[in-house]
């Protein structure tokens, strides 16, 4: 079985690509059921989240299923093919498996360590386990990143802190204007995101916060919910943003509301205050020109994307520890993984194995019944011992090695063995019983 | 003897970057510590001048430039103290060792004129050397706005946005600090003027009082000087400059008073050439 990862993220894709490629938009349970009966994959979860669009399946043939995915994300999102190839990435196995432990960690993230996407990556499960896409090998996968997640969250500090766009933004404006008391803050549209960042900054004192929204009823709703704002109606934005050193843009309008020129006639009046833009809408509120405005300072949620590096610089101790937890719970994956490769031989070897043992000590019955009953269950123990003993080491090498040598080694034992397929088909129980007691 | 104070500034220069670099905090309170002892160190040298001379040595060149790195100094002291901002440090400490190399190997005596006493001549030069230090520290707070204007604009948080104030409070510092300038440069420009003209009367025989008029670069470029930093403060604010531009004048303002304090004192003028 192949693992295979298809998918966008902020790190491949820009905004514009993102924000078409969302499976939310028709559900994903709808998703799920139009990818499984394309037949390739075997089993499939996909993350989708406004930051990436990510497709994990479990396959025989990755090279099939790669385009299978491929052609599935571009009609079920009906995004034109040539837009979204040149920014798809794809994982195989372990490279996949190691790709969603760092997402799961929050180490992908746009903002480092942000807590929101672990539990992105477990709906995705969820959505995935109740359309019945998925199964033994993404059930472990997910689970696995799972654990990955919540010891990055308790073993480092990655985490911890504000660390998330809406601080970006605040760290930001105490850069610009040091001290935040006594600033005035518009918020444009009502969205949560929006909502967000307007509570941050209030925790920092500003002095005035102001809504503007398309409607007024909206606005008063968002001002009342962050408390201690007021709601300004449309037709009063301009005075509104005259009056502002720091706004935050989160609209839902599919054009840009402020332009270049409509920006330099509210700077004019201003002189010299500078006017920080946060723009964290998507598609953006903002012409990327206004940025040119000497007092301006204009950023949109890529552009946050750099104050995060700054973080994840500043973490760097931590992210060094995040990522060996990321290894370290890789490694054991990657035990499992490579292990269900020889699973059907090592069954086989192991019945074969008990079987020859059985039909010796059926063959020596007669002798071990004259012995106490103490005895011949000594002997039955003894016999099961050299057994194990004997298919310890073959079967650590089974697991411990690489796909290739797996395969190799698995072929040498059906042939040295004479294992057929029949002996590998039953009986799987004893060998995951035997996973389980492996330490840690 | 300026030798010894210019020891505690190179060590305070070494510190200071450290601190930039790796924000080190015991660096950073080494750095200070440094200069403080610097400090005190030309206080002591500058008192020793003063008791052996009868007045504060500011005279010759030599001993204004000394003086001058006193004042600077002390000012950025009183800055980082009241702020508890030590970023500028490491831009102000190259400008303190530049300087202050040259009292420490021109270890000249204080020019004893005739033509220079009286408490005019006193109020004149030390007015003028507050004045420059405040420039000195305007012009280095301008680039460090600077540095963070670019990093902030051009979306890169790097290596200075992590380690400088606030655009805002730069902004203030540079403004503060071009006001005191520009009062000192007032007040030691008009002063200059009333003792020249006073001189005059009783040392008309002086080839430097002969040439001072406005004619002379020294006097001229401290003019110039003085329209820069009063276009700073008053025009361009008006005119809707500010932040960046206003830290540029700062720049240019500076390196004009260097030049006219430096370059013109030792080789162009005749008029202030004690």
């Amino acid at each position: 079985m192949k693992l295979l990862l298809v998918g966008i993220s902020h790190r491949t894709a820009p905004v514009e690509i993102r924000e078409r490629v969302d499976f939310n938009v028709r559900g994903l349970p709808e998703a799920l059921t139009s990818l499984a009966s394309r037949g390739s994959a075997k089993e499939a979860v996909i993350v989708s989240t406004c930051n990436r669009a990510e497709v994990y399946v479990a396959c025989d043939d990755a090279g099939a299923a790669r385009a299978d995915v491929s052609r599935f994300i571009t009609e079920f999102t009906e995004v034109p093919q040539g837009h979204v190839e040149p920014h798809l990435q794809e994982f195989v196995d372990l490279d996949a498996a190691k790709h969603l432990f760092r997402v799961a960690a929050g180490l992908d993230s746009l903002v480092v360590g942000e807590p929101q996407i672990l539990g992105q990556v477990k709906e995705a499960h969820t959505a995935a386990a109740e359309t019945r896409t998925t199964g033994p090998v993404l059930n472990r996968l997910f689970h696995s990143s799972f654990a990955v997640g919540k010891r990055v969250r308790t073993e480092t500090s990655l985490g911890s802190g504000a660390v998330s766009v809406s601080y970006a933004a605040v760290a930001l404006a105490k850069k610009i204007f040091g001290d935040l008391s006594g600033r005035n803050v518009a918020v444009i549209g009502a969205g949560e995101m929006g909502k967000l960042t307007a509570l941050h900054m209030k925790t920092q004192g500003v002095h005035r916060m102001t809504i503007v929204s398309r409607t007024m009823a909206h606005a008063a709703r968002t001002a009342q919910a962050i408390g201690g704002a007021s709601a300004a109606p449309w037709a009063e934005l301009d005075t509104v943003l005259g009056g502002s050193d720091i706004v935050i843009s989160a609209t839902g309008a599919a054009q840009p509301i402020l332009t270049k020129a409509h920006l330099e006639q509210i700077m004019r009046p201003r002189r010299n205050r500078p006017l920080f833009i946060i723009d964290i809408a998507l598609p953006r509120d903002v012409e990327a020109a206004a940025g040119e405005i000497e007092q301006v300072f204009l950023y949109n949620i890529d552009d946050l994307q750099a104050t995060v590096r700054e973080n994840l610089a500043r973490r760097a101790s931590e992210v060094t520890r995040a990522e060996s937890i990321v290894d370290e719970e890789l490694a054991k994956f990657a035990a499992w993984f490579r292990s269900r490769g020889a699973i059907p031989t090592l069954v086989a070897l192991r019945q074969r194995f008990e079987a020859i043992r059985r039909s010796e000590l059926e063959r020596l019955d007669f002798k071990l019944s004259a012995l106490p009953p103490d005895a011949r269950a000594r002997v039955d123990e003894i016999t099961h011992l050299i057994v194990e003993k004997l298919l310890l080491t073959p079967t650590e090498q089974l697991k411990s090695g690489d796909a290739e040598s797996v395969g190799a080694y698995a072929e040498a034992l059906t042939r040295l063995f004479a294992l057929s397929d029949d002996d590998a088909a039953s009986n799987v129980e004893p060998f995951h019983r035997d996973r389980r007691r492996q330490p840690r | 003897m300026n030798a010894i104070p210019l020891l505690f500034y190179v060590g305070a220069m070494l510190a200071y970057g450290v601190h930039f670099a790796r924000r080190h905090p015991i660096a950073g309170r080494t750095a200070t510590t440094l200069l403080i002892f610097g400090a005190l160190a030309h206080t002591f040298v500058i008192g020793m001048q003063t008791m052996e001379f009868g007045h504060v040595p500011v005279a010759g060149a030599t001993s204004a430039i000394s003086t001058f790195v006193w004042l600077l100094a002390l000012s950025y002291l009183y800055t980082e103290l009241t702020t508890d901002e030590r970023a500028m440090g490491v831009f102000i400490l190259p400008l303190i060792v530049a300087l202050q190399t040259i009292p420490a190997l021109r270890p000249g005596a204080e020019a004893g004129s005739d033509v220079l006493k009286g408490p005019l001549f006193g109020v004149h030069v030390s007015s003028l050397l507050f004045a420059y230090a405040s420039f000195a520290l305007a012009c280095m707070i301008g680039i460090t706005y600077m540095l963070q204007f670019k990093e902030i604009k051009a979306k890169h948080l790097g290596f200075f946005y992590q380690r400088l104030p606030s655009l805002q409070v730069l902004d203030r510092m540079n403004h503060v600090a071009i006001v005191i300038g520009w009062i000192f440069l007032s007040v030691g420009l008009v002063v200059g003027f009333v003792w020249a003209a006073q001189a005059k009367s009783y040392a008309a025989g002086s080839p430097q009082v002969q040439a001072m008029s406005i004619g002379d670069p020294k006097i001229l470029v401290a003019v110039v000087c003085w329209v820069i930093y009063s276009f700073e403060l008053f025009a361009a604010r008006l005119i809707g400059w500010g932040g960046r531009k206003t830290a540029y004048l700062s720049l240019i303002g500076f390196s004009v008073v260097m030049f006219n304090f430096v370059a013109i004192s030792y080789f162009l003028t005749k008029s202030h050439n004690f």
